[in-house]
């Protein structure tokens, strides 16, 4: 499977992939300069954490090998997929108990704000092209490797 | 090589799956009361008409022919002959297993009060045949009497006030969600829920039953000798393992089915996973238990390691809580409260490591508390700052690019 590595060390905390990550998941056409930022429609999947000695960690869904919130999911609106190795989210089989954020152990997912679904990576397979936040990163904090899952 | 596995819920499911990925061979055989998969977590959305059954299904709809199980549903596994390895249909059938899954879940506990029991309109909400009883039921109905305010008896609120109905529910306990939640936070569902028109009678027990000629509950007595009339009565007190197929068997049992951490029963080839097995009562946990027990009936050992069960998540009105641990305070504890408009978080840590914590209203990113909690993570100088500790802090990544902790 494909999964976006991260090198942390290259991060400067931009927050490009968050707003390609928004981009990507807006549900209005038009291009990032008319982007809407505040619109519950298209809140990032991704987010950079910055530290007070002024580093950063980019927090990314790793469509984890044994992922906590496919075993939590209690509506069968997370699968893995057994083909992509992707961690899929179906947001109209969520039933929104968000046992799957108490359960991911890397604090990656969270509500969006309507409390009614989840913000979940799809590796942009809805908007049909390869992880909009790789193509984002002008440093290549983030990039695309082919690994076993 | 054939898996037989009695039930179809949450570990059911999940050991199928695992069996399956495991095994492209094996023959797998699943038993089932339930003529539905169903999520048990979502029943209330078919009590409020939200879904309907097949919604409240947690696997795809060719999930059976996927994984080429053969499901025999509608029926009740009644005995389990570990000597020739069968298990015993209600009609009399016999199926043969090499390796056997005892995934049968739990059952609503009726407490017996006044005669509750006998009561027609009396109801737990666990399966999907209780909340299909309780909406046939419900049609006559005005007044609905929840009995309890966990989890199971808000939800069953929930759903009635959507539709309309006048509910009142009788808790015990001084507050609601008494178990999940403190005071505070039971006060922020109580004033929605009362918002939706629920009326709560809080510290006080039923007592005595009042029924008619057709033993229909017209009433419960309370302790206090109140009298609170209902149509119908949803009990929310509990369950209780449902261990009866085991029972004339070789496969020890008590309260639940015995297991070792490998979730193997007395009987080698007899395996148990999920509510009947007692290790622990939440959807999470189950499906991990159905999965280790999975791969342990294929012949690969793995011990279930992950137990911790004290943890919730709940969501009234769009008002999201995360709860985790026992929430007791005791001396010596470190106490930390921080609240404004729209959030509630309150945390205990116990020398130096966090014991309990609990979030409402904003639980973005908050699955790293989890891993503190279990694994004991001493938490140094973040303790200070509780509520802002982030994966960040542990921030590792493996070279397969998954993220590990790294702990200083």
């Amino acid at each position: 499977m494909k999964r976006i590595m991260i090198d942390e060390t290259k991060c400067d905390g931009c927050r490009n992939c968050e707003l390609a990550c928004m981009q990507a998941h807006r549900s209005t056409p038009g291009s990032i300069y008319d982007l809407d930022l505040t619109s519950r429609e298209n809140e990032s999947r991704n987010h950079i954490v910055s530290l007070q000695d002024g580093s950063y960690r980019p927090i990314f869904c790793r469509h984890c090998d044994q992922p906590e919130c496919v075993m939590s999911c209690m509506s069968g609106a997370l699968k893995k997929d057994p083909d992509t190795g992707l961690v899929l989210y179906d947001g109209e089989k969520c039933g929104s108990c968000f046992m799957c954020v108490m359960n991911c152990p890397y604090g990656v997912l969270r509500p969006d704000r309507t409390r009614t679904r989840v913000l979940k990576c799809d590796f942009c397979t809805s908007a049909g092209t390869e992880p909009s936040c790789v193509g984002a990163c002008p440093r290549q904090a983030i990039y695309l490797e082919e690994v076993i899952g | 090589m054939r898996h037989v596995i009695i039930g179809v819920g949450a570990a059911g499911i999940s050991a199928a799956g695992t069996i399956r990925q495991n095994d492209p061979a094996a023959d797998i055989i699943m038993i089932s009361k339930d003529e539905f998969v169903h999520s048990r977590c979502m029943l209330h959305r078919y009590l409020s008409h939200e879904r309907d059954e097949k919604a409240l299904s947690f696997v795809p709809e060719d999930y059976f022919e996927t994984n080429r199980i053969y499901w025999i549903k509608g029926r009740s596994a009644e005995k389990i002959d570990t000597k020739q390895k069968e298990v015993l249909l209600d009609g009399g059938e016999r199926i043969a297993y090499d390796k056997l899954l005892i995934a049968t879940g739990a059952k609503s506990f009726l407490p017996p009060v006044g005669q509750m029991r006998r009561a027609k309109n009396v109801f737990g909400l666990r399966d999907l045949s209780d909340a299909q009883a309780i909406d046939r039921m419900s049609h006559n109905a005005k007044q609905i009497l929840i009995v309890g305010s966990g989890l199971v008896g808000m939800d069953a609120a929930y759903a009635f006030l959507e539709r309309g109905f006048q509910v009142s529910v009788v808790e015990m306990a001084d507050r609601i969600l008494p178990i999940q939640l403190d005071e505070t936070a039971g006060k922020a569902y109580q004033q929605l829920f009362e918002k939706a028109g629920c009326r709560f009678i809080l510290g006080r027990k039923a007592s005595e039953t009042v029924l008619d000629d057709d033993d229909m509950l017209k009433a419960v007595i309370l302790d206090d000798g109140t009298r609170v009339e209902c149509d119908l009565a949803v009990v929310a007190a509990g369950v209780r393992a449902a261990i009866e197929c085991a029972a004339d068997s070789t496969v020890q049992s008590e309260r639940f089915i015995n297991v070792n951490e490998r979730l193997q029963t007395s009987d080698p080839d007899v395996f148990a996973a999920g509510d009947v097995a007692g290790l622990s009562g939440i959807w999470p946990n189950a499906q991990k238990q159905g999965q280790i027990a999975g791969w342990n009936m294929c012949g690969i050992q793995m011990n279930y390691v992950d137990t911790y069960a004290m943890k919730n998540t709940m969501n009234f009105y769009g008002l999201t809580t995360l709860s985790l641990g026992r929430g007791a305070v005791i001396e010596g504890d470190q106490f930390v409260i921080c609240e404004d408009s729209r959030n509630y978080k309150r945390a205990i840590i116990r020398d130096g490591k966090l014991d309990s914590i609990l979030l409402q209203g904003d639980i973005s990113y908050s699955g790293i508390y989890q891993y503190l909690i279990k694994n004991q993570i001493v938490l140094g100088e973040k303790a200070e700052r509780i509520f802002d500790v982030s994966f960040a802090d542990y921030f590792d990544i493996g070279p397969d690019g998954q993220y590990c902790y790294k702990i200083f």
